[in-house]
């Protein structure tokens, strides 16, 4: 059977061949790296912590701890960018959803595909150093697209979760895999597609599965041999929480709370199969030794009747103590959601005004609403949310049976899409999504780690959808400057240094704008959607910025299979 | 139909008692032998004897194991696969479920839909979200089912069971099932079959 593209031959990692004519050639089993060795020293912590500072390498999914994707290189700037183009082309194997961020260390960049495939490239030149071809178990249960984030290189290691659930320890040098970790059963709904974030000898991992009854967590595995160190459950036993009947911007959610109550009464607390996967990474204060999270959406996404409460700390900021992963603090954005308007977006830790003015450290996060929030570190609380970045129309209308239009989409505002930052203009960057969209509600009962919305989300085919690329300044929260694009944006966005702003869409453009007023100064077109998060680094004296072309699933853009790195002459 | 059910379990049962798990070449002899008994109605070459009957040759491993722990389960209901599932134990699923997938899918014959109808279901896609799940060639993966060049007659079976609840074991797909009109399900159905 012709009709699957080549990638579909790298699915089968068991078999590695796919019987029937004309399909292309054998996968190369796990474990066993390609020829050549990616020789990097190891990567140390202090590194890590200062990754903020280095304009060589892309060292986290979101450029440094405080995940500001804001690199500090200059060379590529405002006067030049126009002389940018491509220095080389990597194909990967698998020609589905890419969401990777790639990370570069020492002149190695190693990116993810879908269904968990790791490559080290060389930076410089964009040959292939090893594959890794993750042996997938036979369950797999993914929502959203097989697609996976990328790596974290601590020593020489290099982790990756992968769509099966589990956590992989790869030497960095060869590909080889040092150690294995379950992370939890497939069959109940749990897999990875997230990057984990690795800090003091501990690999941090969230899960997805808010979609099917799960109850979600962040764990950490001990960094050199994976074993479990502590779990945080996102859901907690007492999940009903304070019947909040506003959301954070003060908007009546239409809750009958007197029939949550008497349901609460039959059936006690739903905590078990609450939801509140975890998408994206952690932010790590290492001043005070906490992270900051934020929970995804409570399990059914649409009916609220069968889980009674304000379901915590699905579609909160969560912080937790980094070493014992004891809980700190919290904010939920949205209490008892049913529309699936979670928090996905990565937080990212900057300097901001306070309530009265003063300077004090601050948590922003984008949200699937529309707006951007931004919290105290210290105790979780709100200081302000932003305009909205997104038509909002019949906000919090409940879904009925024959479907009730809301705006935003239940895609968002802003999805799992990290922001960028430029802390020198208090400047937040979102990519954002508009989709009208009808919110459906049906009643089923828990289906055993079956897909289980409690209803359906449809686009409206005769509304036309866009997207935007928002500059919002989150002490005033007011936005700066945006500009339209003609299809909803998913990927992310990155800020550097020498005053711009890169980010793709689903048409396959690429393009650079002035970070202060979004004039846009270059652009590229990749054939595939641009749907991932760039990065930067620097190799040979050259500054580079590089991107994955490979479309996205779940807003089903064009699909490749292209990592493109540009620099100047 | 009854009767190959009936010698299929008490062959099954003769096989599978006391297999050890793993894929030693005798055991993989005897996933052989058992799956000769599913060709009576999937067919001996893939192709099933009856059009309401699905195509499990080069169907994805992860739902072939989900359906007949789904069948054992009870969550999933039909009078000839119950039994049959019934005698299976968990690694006898998978094993089953891998030899199938490996096989290659057989060409049905199905028509390509026309332009009219292939752009409604396109359309219809786009408002749902099939691919997102399914895949951009709903080739499915893991535990999501390969849909492309399954017969019209099983999808639209299919499409009907979930919104009657007939089919129960995925109240989601009976939710997006019933969120689609029933001519956007039809021309699904009869794109997806032409694919």
């Amino acid at each position: 059977m012709n009709r699957f593209s080549i990638g579909c031959a790298a699915l089968f990692g068991m078999s590695g061949v796919l019987a029937g004519p004309g399909i292309a050639q054998e996968v190369k089993q796990e474990g066993k790296a390609a020829a050549g060795a990616a020789t990097i020293a190891p990567v140390t912590q202090q590194q890590l912590n200062a990754a903020d500072k280095s304009s060589s390498n892309f060292l986290l999914t979101n450029g440094n701890y405080a995940q500001t994707r804001f690199y500090p290189a200059k060379q590529i700037g405002r006067d030049n960018v126009k002389n940018l183009h491509v220095a080389w082309i990597f194909q990967t194997d698998v020609k589905e959803s890419l969401e990777t961020s790639p990370i570069v260390v020492d002149g190695v960049m190693y990116v993810t595909t879908s269904f968990s495939h790791v490559y080290a490239l060389n930076a410089k030149t964009g040959e292939q150093l090893w594959h890794y071809n993750h042996k997938m178990g036979p369950i797999t249960t993914f929502c959203c697209g097989p697609n996976n984030r990328g790596v974290q290189v601590l020593g020489d290691l290099v982790y990756v979760a992968t769509l099966d659930s589990k956590l992989v320890a790869l030497n960095a040098k060869s590909g080889d895999v040092v150690w294995t970790a379950d992370i939890a059963d497939p069959e109940l709904g749990y897999s990875e597609t997230m990057a984990p974030t690795v800090v003091k000898d501990k690999v941090l991992i969230g899960t997805n599965g808010g979609e099917y009854g799960i109850r979600g967590f962040v764990k950490a595995y001990d960094a050199k041999t994976g074993k479990l160190l502590w779990t945080f459950n996102t859901i907690p036993e007492n999940s009903v929480g304070v019947w909040a009947t506003k959301d954070a911007t003060g908007r009546d959610m239409h809750r009958d709370i007197q029939a949550e109550k008497d349901q609460l009464a039959k059936t006690g607390d739903p905590y078990q199969k609450l939801g509140g996967g975890v998408w994206q990474n952690p932010s790590v204060d290492l001043a005070t030794n906490r992270i900051y999270f934020v929970v995804g959406n409570p399990s059914p996404d649409l009916d609220g009747a069968v889980r009674p409460g304000d379901n915590l700390y699905t579609d909160s900021l969560v912080s937790l103590d980094l070493d014992s992963g004891k809980y700190v603090c919290h904010f939920q954005y949205i209490a008892h959601d049913v529309w699936d308007l979670d928090a996905v977006s990565p937080t990212v830790l900057v300097d901001v005004k306070g309530k009265d003015g003063k300077t004090i450290p601050g948590v922003i996060h984008a949200g699937k609403t529309g707006h951007l929030y931004v919290n105290d570190r210290k105790d979780c609380s709100l200081i302000r949310f932003s305009e909205a970045m997104v038509p909002q129309e019949n906000m919090w209308v409940l879904p009925t049976k024959d479907g009730a239009r809301m705006l935003p989409g239940a895609n968002g505002g802003v999805e799992w899409s990290p922001i960028a930052t430029d802390p020198s203009q208090s400047l937040a960057y979102a990519i954002n999504l508009h989709q009208p969209m009808n919110y459906f509600v049906e009643n089923s009962p828990y289906p055993n780690g079956k897909l289980w919305l409690g209803g359906a989300f449809k686009t409206i085919p005769s509304e036309a959808q866009a997207g935007n690329i928002t500059a919002v300044n989150y002490d005033t929260g007011k936005i700066k400057w945006q500009v339209k694009t003609p299809q909803p944006m998913i990927g992310g966005i990155l800020a550097t240094a020498g005053g711009l702003v890169f980010t793709g869409e689903g048409n396959g453009k690429f393009a650079a704008y002035n970070s202060s007023n979004g004039k846009e100064l270059w652009s590229f077109h990749a054939g595939a959607g641009v749907n991932a998060p760039p990065s930067s680094y620097m190799v040979g004296g050259k500054q580079y910025i590089v991107v994955g072309a490979g479309g996205n699933t779940q807003v089903d853009f064009h699909r490749g299979n292209n990592i493109i790195a540009f620099t100047l002459d | 139909m009854r009767s190959m059910s009936v010698r299929f379990i008490v062959g099954v049962m003769i096989m599978g008692i006391g297999v050890p798990i793993g894929a030693s070449p005798s055991n993989a002899q005897s996933i052989a032998e058992k799956a000769e008994a599913c060709a009576g109605c999937h067919g001996l070459d893939g192709k099933p004897t009856d059009k309401i009957i699905p195509v499990i040759w080069g169907q994805q491993l992860g739902y072939l194991y989900i359906q007949l722990r789904d069948f054992k389960r009870g969550d999933r209901k039909n009078e000839i696969m119950q039994p049959i599932a019934s005698a299976l134990e968990k690694q006898e699923m998978l094993d089953m479920a891998d030899y199938f997938s490996k096989k290659p899918w057989p060409d049905l014959g199905e028509p390509r839909a026309s332009k009219e109808v292939s752009d409604r279901a396109l359309s219809a896609n786009r408002s749902v979200g099939c691919t997102g799940c399914h895949l951009d060639h709903f080739q499915g993966d893991g535990t999501v089912p390969r849909l492309a060049g399954m017969s019209r007659e099983y999808l639209t079976k299919t499409i009907t069971d979930f919104r009657t609840g007939a089919r129960a074991n995925n109240p989601g797909m009976s939710g997006l099932m019933l969120a689609t009109s029933p001519d956007d399900l039809a021309a699904l159905a009869e794109y997806l079959a032409g694919l």
